[in-house]
């Protein structure tokens, strides 16, 4: 499945926060949003999920408009929020459960501890409730749950923030794992250098604008040096840099 | 369906594992349990003293020896209230209108308070009934359970990755509202329970079902309302404290503005006037003790034509019983239209404050709830004008035995010496004019459409409330 945004504007409590972005995510592909704190980047996300709808422009799924079926969007998407938001009184197992269950999909325990396994979470802490949890395990639960969905679109908002040097970088080889097997993912980040490693594309936002986007050469992954100069350039001038391409 | 299933079901276990409804239940259930015990206690003491002291006023009046029947007039009786079966649950007016009435001759006596044992026993707590723990705290426990259910999750964040699943708003709004509502009906279970004690004292089934019916209406009520104010605030805290000020408003202070409000339309100088000018009405009437009063002037002419005669002494009739019964029933007569003035009067008041049901719900289902259990004001009247016709029945008995079985003569010279004065008196045979009285609650068709008005009121304030949720409930954002 296809991601675009199209001349993409949302207004958020009166204000402009997106102003007319456009770039697209093609099936297979990681595409990575860089961008300062309140940049939008979490604003783009939830235009994907119909959670904010378009002032003028589109947010697309395969070329058809979010707002037009949210329910429909919604089914092809598993969303990472920015906080991993579970129930604090469930265990690991009862929390992806019950998400599961409410998705209609079903999962047996069996795969339950596989994601789980994947995304490195100890076995012991499997059966205790999140409210004993740190961050890091929050956050690797909440993974684990985005891939049990299996959809074919993973939006995932700093999904590494929390967790440690390993366990980014495993979570780094799972991203790129999934999009080779043909997921479409849209993933917010502060992480250049990881973004960098295991992004397709990369778009620099700010201010609601998207700044710069960095596409990987075939086989090469994307410069960080070139990424990390348009990224404090911008946050000092942004019109200064537009459509930087490397060469 | 399957999501409504499973978000209430993830309620209950949220519920659970917080012990927050195991607490509610328990105090619910530890409040309930004390007021039906002291509740019950309390009316087994009231229905103890009545049959005690109902057996003994009815002995002491048949074993008065031979008399003059006038005097027995005079002697009286008392009359008891058999109180509803449901009254233990909802004993409504009981505690305030008293249950015993002393009937006498050329009188209407108020309705008193049979003094009992009981009644001191319980100091200030007597007011405390189980249907208060339903109409006052249950709201409260459902307010606790209910506040957090959508502001908790979106305080945590989890209203986002929920709605991004696909869960729409009135899907999870339907959610936890099946969960409180199976907490409702678990809520119900000791109204049931102990209500159906009544069955036991001839309640039909019926009655105890539409009284748990209402109570389901009106709990739901608040379910909808706490649901409300928890898809409005987005904090906990702001969800909580308007659902008490809510709660506060609604179950304490618009009650007692109510009844302050209509209470001082009617005033107790009101009562001195209204009585004063009911004295100088029966006065009117003539003196029925003083059958040479000219008031009977008419009634001794036509009774002399009648039996063809000149003079009452050759009446086959005593003159002085005729005037007694004449003037009894004249008197009873306008007795009774000022009884039906004042009962229309309070009744009127009563629908006065029934009307404030429409902004106080708990106003709707206390009304609601006395008139299904029987202790409302309709029920106070009909014990009233009840104990008027045995009072009536009574007195005319014994001034039928003045008339018919005690000569004139011996009458009028009854005060002349001791062997008169003896002489003037009837059989205590005559003393068998008690009808056998036992207070029976109206029908349940009679006492549901006399809360039919409360119920609308409910089911109005239901459905705006639903009507407003479901509103709400298309637009919650994480
Ligand atoms: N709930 C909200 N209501 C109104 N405005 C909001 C809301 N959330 C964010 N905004 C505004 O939208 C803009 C973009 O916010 P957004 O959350 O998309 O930023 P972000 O790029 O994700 O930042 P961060 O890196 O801090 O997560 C900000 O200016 C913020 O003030
Ligand atoms: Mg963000």
């Amino acid at each position: 499945m296809k991601l675009q945004a199209n001349s993409l504007y949302i207004e958020r409590s009166g204000k402009q926060v997106l102003q007319g972005i456009s770039f697209s995510v093609d099936q297979g592909q990681v595409y990575a949003l860089l961008g300062g704190n309140g940049a939008g980047k979490s604003t783009t996300l939830l235009s994907f999920l119909g959670f904010l709808l378009p002032a003028s422009g589109q947010a697309l799924i395969d070329a058809k408009e979010v707002g037009a079926d949210i329910g429909a969007a919604r089914k092809n998407i598993a969303y990472l929020p920015e906080s991993a938001s579970l129930y604090e009184h469930l265990n690991a197992h009862e929390n992806i459960e019950y998400f599961l269950q409410l998705a209609g999909s079903a999962a047996t325990q069996a795969h339950i501890d596989g994601a789980l396994d994947q995304v490195a979470l100890a076995p012991d802490a499997r059966l205790r409730k999140l409210r004993d949890y740190s961050k890091g395990m929050r956050q690797k639960v909440a993974i684990a749950l985005a891939i049990l969905r299996d959809t074919d679109i993973l939006l995932l908002d700093e999904p590494t923030s929390g967790l440690d040097p390993n366990a980014i970088d495993e979570f780094h080889q799972l991203v790129r794992q999934l999009a080779d097997k043909g997921k479409t993912i849209l993933m917010v980040t502060h992480d250049v250098y990881g973004a960098c490693q295991v992004a397709d594309k990369i778009g620099l936002l700010h201010s609601g604008c998207l700044v710069g986007e960095f596409s990987a050469e075939d086989g090469n992954s994307i410069d960080t040096e070139v990424v990390h100069k348009a990224f404090s350039a911008s946050a000092k001038s942004p019109s200064k840099i537009s459509q930087t391409e490397p060469a | 369906m399957k999501q409504i299933l499973l978000i209430a079901a993830g309620e209950w276990r949220y519920w659970l594992r917080s012990r927050l409804a195991l607490g509610s239940a328990f105090i619910f259930l530890l409040l309930f349990f004390v007021t039906s015990v002291l509740s019950s206690w309390h009316i087994e003491a009231q229905s103890h003293s009545r049959e005690h002291h109902q057996s003994e006023a009815e002995d002491t009046f048949l074993a008065q020896p031979d008399r003059h029947p006038h005097r027995m007039v005079h002697y009286g009786h008392y009359l008891f209230r058999t109180a509803a079966p449901l009254a233990s649950f909802d004993p409504g007016l009981d505690m305030v209108t008293g249950q015993s009435i002393f009937l006498e001759g050329h009188r209407q006596n108020t309705v008193m308070f049979a003094e009992s044992a009981a009644s001191a026993d319980f100091g200030g707590l007597s007011w405390l009934s189980p249907a208060l723990i339903y109409q006052l705290f249950a709201p409260l426990i459902i307010i606790l359970l209910a506040y957090g259910s959508i502001a908790r999750e979106r305080e945590a964040a989890v209203l986002a990755p929920l709605m991004a699943l696909g869960v729409s708003g009135h899907q999870l709004i339907a959610g936890k509202a099946l969960a409180l509502l199976s907490f409702i009906l678990l809520m119900l279970v000791p109204l049931l329970i102990s209500s159906s004690l009544a069955l036991n004292r001839g309640e039909s089934l019926n009655a105890l079902l539409l009284l748990a019916g209402f109570y389901f209406i009106y709990l739901s009520l608040w379910l909808a309302l706490s649901l409300l104010a928890s898809t409005v605030f987005k904090k906990r805290a702001s969800v909580l404290l308007t659902l008490f000020g809510l709660w506060f408003g609604l179950n304490l202070v618009l009650p007692s503005l109510a009844v302050n409000a209509i209470g001082s339309e009617s005033t107790a100088a009101g009562k001195i006037e209204s009585d004063l000018i009911m004295m100088a009405d029966l006065r009117k009437l003539g003196n029925g003790h003083n059958a040479s009063d000219p008031a009977f002037t008419k009634l001794k002419a036509d009774l002399l034509a009648e039996h063809g005669v000149d003079n009452i002494e050759e009446l086959p009739v005593n003159f002085r019983g005729i005037v007694a019964m004449y003037s009894e029933k004249k008197l009873t007569k306008v007795l009774n239209d000022y009884a039906n003035k004042r009962m229309m009067a309070e009744l009127q008041q009563e629908q006065a404050l029934v009307r404030f049901g429409w902004l106080s719900p708990a106003l709707a289902i206390a009304a609601a709830s006395r008139a299904i259990a029987g202790t409302d004001l309709i029920h106070y009247h009909l014990f009233q004008t009840q104990a008027e016709a045995v009072r009536f029945n009574f007195v005319q008995g014994l001034n039928r035995a003045h008339a018919e079985a005690l000569s004139y003569q011996a009458d009028i010279n009854r005060n002349k010496d001791e062997d008169s004065w003896k002489k003037a008196r009837v059989d205590a045979s005559n003393w068998q004019v008690l009808d056998e009285y036992e207070f029976q609650t109206a029908a349940l068709s009679e006492r549901y459409s006399n809360a039919a008005q409360a119920m609308r009121m409910l089911l109005a304030w239901l459905i705006l409330a639903i009507a407003i949720l479901f509103w709400r409930g298309g637009s919650i954002k994480p």
